[in-house]
């Protein structure tokens, strides 16, 4: 598989990176994982590559005192996955990553990266969207930060402007409550749910929920204001999540329709719940 | 250089334990790379989009598809391949040993990946279970031995049942 | 000279040993050699400009733009190929003369996506794409027609003009009397239709051809990785004007075939055109979505107005259906597809009364072509679902009624209604086993307790014929005047200067591990090891010997190409004998081989190596008498053919297959209510192909069929839109199974020696599809108590969600009479 002609920039820092992107035509090339698909397939043009893969900038995995922990965008998945201090405050996040395709992709493949590339498939996008992280960026006009529920606008696409580039992102500290990641897989996967979970005195005290497999992860407050002050019951969590695939509009492939991935996102709404209670009671 | 006109890196890495200087199309991956400019037969192509692992190589230890990276991003980088196994005299190592003693393959195009992806495995688990072992090689795909003997012969290594 | 038909080996050492491979060392150091491991002097690469429609009508090719760019050697269009060529050979035109006319490259019109229409050479992989890229096509879309079945209609859109509608082949197969059984049957079950989707095992190495047409010798040398090169030959050879003499078809190492990679040689008639063209070689190597839009699929075939007599007891008459086998849009082996089911007319059944009234249709869809299983498989999983349907719909143990249905060991050989002749087996033993290995009261046991869990146990048999060894006289059923016939291989055992014993095969190898096998059986009758005897690998028509029939395909290699070599090594070893004979001036008879040495039965002082035999023939041989001198050559080809006869066409009966392996699969699977998604907990596999010559290898075939069975029974398809496009069309959408989607396969196995074919080994490694028969039994099985009936052999997640959730008509009736009649 031969790309198209392309050009390649590999730039020192993230302030080249930066500079670099103002060429038309560039685009930015972290671990390729999905790019480099695109462009064998010559299903997008680009006319120069900007390699961000060895920034210094990007890189580290960091959790701050209060145990919130910020990820560079150009952590590897495996790098996630065997981060000590990531499954002490994310466990979760860390099974997610090691369970992400197969061992090659992980050793290549960025957190950034797949945030970025927002591939309704991609596994980040609904767990940074539930736990309400904060995406970092740089760009020609400085530093910004922006709220995972905004990050996300579409099939492919996401709310950087041109020239900036995702640095980090910031996951809130889960102050013992519980997630629960859970997916029909069909391919990578044919609906997805994420879960956060948090119970006081036996009872749902707060819960966050996004669905994935989706052009933009959604949270479901309707299905969250339900759980919140229920018991966490199968029965509860059945009926509160039963109108998950309520409004959303999923992308029917070889894979699945779209019929059946809206009949999917109960099933992984509730098993994300119910598991994320059990996740919250074995460690809360 | 095998495309004219195109625009052009200079790289220097480390293959198989020689250092080589080349200038490479901006463009070519590292599969075309290894294979087209310095000969190699242990990376194959199977298919277009990183499904299928048959080129895996090792890339500063960790296994990679070389498919999906540019020849260029290897600038600097060491990068091992299904050649590098056996011994410099030509004796199997261990693992190519059991993949023999276990029948674990049988057309023979996508094992140079799978002894790739396998090595890597156990220097990270030294004595996976089956299921770690099937986990670890599921970006290779075999279509001729239905993984069986593929994960008894890594197991194997695990379980030192191997004599090299 | 005739050698007797059948041989076998006295006290075998080797046979029968699982000895590890011969061709393992090399691939395992990445030293084996596959088609783009190779190149040639002043070689171009090409790269095809193929089409985005499924039906158009080609306006116009400009290729001037392409031409202009930098490093382009050459172009060729489908007119220029019209220009000089024929259109390919077909099996079955009509006999007024109407047929399906396809040239090399497409010609005015497109068929399906991907259809090559032009291709480009350039001194680069990179300057070839480009440049393909830049070769303008205009296209008038035509009416797409993607249904096999819908396209039998008079209504449809006709696909080639020259045929005049879309039928590639039709027949009636009637045998018994099924009316009668149908009138007479205690029960009468109905199914409306059933479903088997389209696959294919997608070898990991694509397609690839190197091809250099030589101006000086007008020799045509393709390096390529065609798994039957001789039919390719066959075929391409008159469409170009060439004598398959200037054919040197040349491979070693090949990365997987399965069938598919019988369907190359389009390719390799276009790469040779262009190298004639270009005057210097060419390679091509395939993308994967060019193999999965155009290399190939398994067959689709669709079952419909199906009805199954059966008796009170359970005794199951026979059957009565219509098929509608979608050919795609060109028939490239097909309609051969058509006939060949019938090697396996009633499974493994003792079915009496059948009749097929079989359609081949033809569609905007990817051609078919031989797909492991072919042909047969479909049919044997229809036969399977209808006898899993019956006992779920009237209630009979579906072990027990496949066990009374069976053929049983005391029948065999067992003449089919078709006149077939099942050679040997003991299919209720292995059915036993099988169950036994999945621990069946167990795994009911679970069944019971996992009820109301949301989580439904499931429990499939799947049992299968693994049919080798064809009689090509079948084709003659589609076409009387088919020249084709019997069956066959070569091998040629060869002493080399210093003694050196060499083999050379006719078979051409895709990892089956031929060097090994032939190895094995040759030290047994040369009194050597393995490790001394070289098998030369691959293939190479320059040296390697053939017939029209060699190749690696149709589960017949143990038969064929293992007969091929008992009979030219024991060629040597008698011309062996007699040379050592002559130089102990004793007869033959008091000759014997031992160590690599040919020594007197009674003086084991006295003996000759092997060097000093082919000393004395090859470089010494005013030492032996003449007659002797001049009598022997040591280089011995044999051809081994098996009996057959030419079938009765008008009856479509007769002997269509030698050996019929057989293989009984079992598997527990759990079925998610919730989401339809199926895990396999436990599968189990009893095999029986007869003697084994090496116990591991046919283990490997055993696992490797079952894993492609697997992936297609709930994972792997070939699915085209409304417009024919394909949705799968690369490891994105088609999801080969990876480790993590093959469970650990239990096998184990029987042994029914064969008593046709000498040594007692049949052919084996298709494994019948037994899988998909197999996991679709087990979901009718977790889906009892409900409506659900199994009518497709995909079952993915949301196939499965849909008869539990939204089930449609059920498609199938019960008429009972009189329940004490």
């Amino acid at each position: 598989m031969l790309l198209a002609p392309v050009d390649y920039y590999r730039p020192d820092d993230l302030q080249g990176a930066i500079s670099a992107l103002d060429t038309p035509g560039a685009r930015v090339l972290a671990g390729g994982q999905s790019l480099i698909s695109i462009l064998k397939l010559r299903a997008a043009s680009v006319d120069l590559l900007v390699d961000i893969s060895r920034l210094e900038e990007l890189r580290g995995i960091d959790v701050a005192d209060d145990g919130s922990v910020h990820i560079g965008a150009g952590v590897t998945y495996d790098e996630m996955a065997t981060s000590g201090a990531l499954a002490g405050v994310h466990a979760k996040l860390c099974h997610v990553a090691a369970e992400t395709v197969d061992a090659q992709v992980r050793n290549r493949g960025t957190f950034g990266g797949n945030l970025c590339h927002n591939d309704p498939i991609n596994n980040f996008p609904p767990y940074v969207v539930a736990v309400g992280a904060t995406l970092h960026a740089r760009g020609p006009d400085g530093d910004r930060d922006i709220g995972a529920d905004e990050f996300f606008t579409g099939y492919f696409t996401n709310s950087l402007e041109p020239g900036e580039i995702l640095t980090g992102v910031t996951l809130p500290a889960l102050a013992g409550r519980g997630v629960g990641f859970q997916e029909v897989e069909i391919g990578e996967a044919a609906a997805r749910a994420v879960a956060v979970i948090g119970i006081d005195n036996g009872t749902i005290s707060s819960a966050q929920l996004a669905l994935g497999c989706l052009p933009v992860p959604t949270r479901l407050p309707a299905v969250e204001q339900a759980l919140v002050g229920s018991d966490p019951t199968a029965g509860n969590v059945t009926a509160a999540t039963a109108t998950a695939g309520e409004g959303i509009d999923p992308v029917g492939d070889a894979d699945a329709s779209p019929e059946y991935r809206i009949a999917m996102a109960p099933v992984v709404a509730k098993r994300a719940v119910m598991e994320a209670i059990e996740e919250g009671g074995r460690h809360g | 250089m095998a495309d004219p006109g195109a625009s052009i890196q200079e790289i220097e890495i480390t293959v198989n334990g020689e250092a080589v200087a080349r200038t490479v199309s901006s463009r070519q991956l590292l599969i075309h790379f290894l294979r087209d400019e310095l000969g190699l037969r242990g990376p194959k192509i199977g298919c277009d989009t990183g499904h299928c692992g048959a080129c895996t190589v090792s890339f500063g230890g960790k296994t990679i598809k070389s498919c999906m990276m540019l020849a260029a991003q290897a600038d600097g980088a060491e990068i091992e391949t299904a050649e590098a196994l056996a011994s410099p005299g030509g004796d199997l190592s261990e693992l190519q040993e059991s993949f023999r003693a276990n029948h674990a393959l049988q057309c023979g195009y996508c094992t140079s990946g799978v002894l790739m992806s396998a090595r890597f495995l156990l220097e990270r688990n030294p004595s996976p279970s089956d299921e770690e072992v099937r986990e670890g090689i599921r970006g290779n795909i075999c279509r001729c031995t239905g993984y069986v003997n593929i994960v008894k012969a890594i197991g194997a290594i695990g379980r030192e049942e191997v004599s090299a | 000279m005739t050698a007797p038909a059948q041989k076998t080996i006295e006290a075998p050492t080797f046979v029968g040993q699982s000895m590890p491979r011969k061709e393992d060392e090399r691939l395992l150091k990445a030293q084996g050699s596959f088609v783009d491991d190779e190149g040639m002097h002043r070689m171009g690469y090409a790269h095809y400009v193929r089409s985005p429609y499924a039906h158009a009508k080609i306006v116009s090719i400009d290729t001037s733009k392409a031409e202009a760019m930098p490093g382009v050697i050459a172009t060729l269009t489908g007119d220029e190929v019209k220009a000089m060529t024929e259109p390919l050979f077909q099996f079955a035109p009509r006999a007024n003369g109407q047929q399906v006319v396809e040239y090399l490259l497409g010609v005015d019109v497109v068929r399906f996506q991907g259809e090559a229409v032009a291709i480009v050479m350039a001194e680069t992989r990179e300057a070839a794409r480009d440049a393909a890229e830049a070769v303008e096509v205009v296209y008038e879309p035509l009416p797409v027609l993607i249904d096999g079945v819908a396209a039998a209609e008079p209504s449809a859109p006709v696909l080639h003009e020259s045929l005049g509608d879309n039928i590639a082949w039709k027949g009636l197969f009637d045998w018994g009397d099924i009316d009668l059984a149908l009138e007479n049957a205690d029960h009468v079950v109905k199914i409306d239709k059933l479903h088997f989707h389209r696959y294919s095992s997608t070898p990991i190495e694509c397609n690839a051809v190197l091809v250099n047409w030589d101006p000086g010798t007008d020799m045509i040398r393709v390096v390529s990785n065609n798994q039957f090169p001789m039919f390719g030959a066959l075929v391409i050879a008159p469409s170009m004007g060439v004598g398959i003499d200037q054919l040197d078809f040349v491979s070693q190492d090949i990365g997987g075939g399965f069938g598919i990679k019988i369907n190359s040689y389009t390719h390799i008639g276009v790469l040779a055109l262009l190298s004639r063209k270009a005057g210097r070689p060419v390679k091509w190597t395939e993308y994967r979505t060019e193999h999965h839009q155009s290399a190939g699929h398994g067959n689709e075939r669709t079952f419909t107005d199906i009805e199954v007599p059966v008796t009170a007891d359970g005794t199951i008459l026979g059957f009565k259906m219509k098929a509608f086998d979608d050919a795609g849009a060109y028939l490239h082996y097909e309609p051969l597809g058509a006939v060949i089911w019938s090697q396996v007319v009633p499974g493994p059944y003792k079915l009496k009364h059948v009749q097929v009234d079989y359609t081949e249709t033809l569609t905007n869809k990817c051609p078919a072509v031989p797909n492991r299983g072919y042909s047969r498989m479909q049919h044997i999983w229809f036969v399977e679902r209808i006898v899993d349907i019956v006992a779920h719909e009237l209630g009979f143990d579906p072990v027990e009624l496949r066990k009374k249905n069976y053929v049983q060991p005391e029948d065999y050989p067992y003449t089919t209604p078709n006149g077939c002749i099942y050679d040997s087996g003991d299919l209720p033993t292995a059915l036993d086993k099988v169950l036994e290995m999945i621990d069946y009261e167990g795994a009911r046991e679970r069944q019971k307790q996992a009820e109301g869990s949301g989580k439904r146990i499931g429990i499939g048999i799947g049992t299968t014929l693994d049919s080798g060894t064809n009689n090509f006289g079948q084709s003659r059923i589609l076409n009387p005047e088919l020249p084709f016939s019997g069956n066959g291989e070569a091998c040629t055992a060869m002493l080399d200067l210093y003694g050196e014993i060499m083999l050379k095969l006719g078979t051409n190898p895709q990892g089956q591990g031929h060097e090994t096998t032939a190895a094995q059986v040759a030290a047994d009758i040369l009194k050597v090891s393995p490790e001394n005897i070289r098998v030369w690998a691959g293939f190479d028509k320059s040296h390697s010997t053939y017939i029209g029939f060699s190749g690696t395909y149709a589960s017949q290699f143990a038969v064929t190409g293992i007969n091929a070599v008992i009979g030219a090594v024991e060629k040597l070893k008698s011309e062996i004998l007699m040379v050592a004979a002559a130089a102990f001036g004793v007869s033959v008879d008091d000759v014997e081989l031992a160590n690599g040495s040919a020594r007197m039965k009674d003086n084991h002082e006295a003996e000759i190596p092997f060097i000093g035999i082919a000393n004395m023939v090859f470089a010494n041989n005013a030492t032996l008498p003449h007659e002797i001198a001049t009598g022997v050559s040591l280089t011995c080809r044999y051809v081994y053919v098996p009996k057959f006869e030419v079938p009765d066409t008008e009856k479509k009966y007769g002997n269509l297959t030698l050996t019929y392996a057989t293989q009984t699969h079992a598997a527990v699977i759990e079925l998610d209510e919730e989401t339809g998604k199926v895990e396999i907990l436990d599968y189990a596999i009893v095999d029986d192909c007869g003697k084994r010559i090496n116990p591991m290898v046919v283990e490997g075939q055993v696992h490797g069929a079952t894993a492609h069975g697997i992936g297609a029974a709930l994972k792997e398809t070939f699915e085209y839109d409304e417009d024919g496009q394909l949705l799968n069309s690369n490891f994105l959408y088609y999801h080969a199974a990876t480790a993590t989607d093959v469970p650990h396969l239990k096998t184990d196995h029987i042994e029914s020696p064969s008593p046709f074919t000498g040594t007692g080994a049949k052919g084996m490694g298709e494994g019948g599809g037994a899988p998909v028969h197999t996991i679709c039994s087990a979901i009718q099985d977790a889906l009892s108590g409900t409506d659900a009936v199994v009518s497709d052999s995909h079952n993915p997640p949301e196939r499965v969600w849909r008869m539990l959730h939204a089930p449609g008509e059920r498609g199938v009736t019960v008429s009972s009479k009189a329940s004490d009649g």
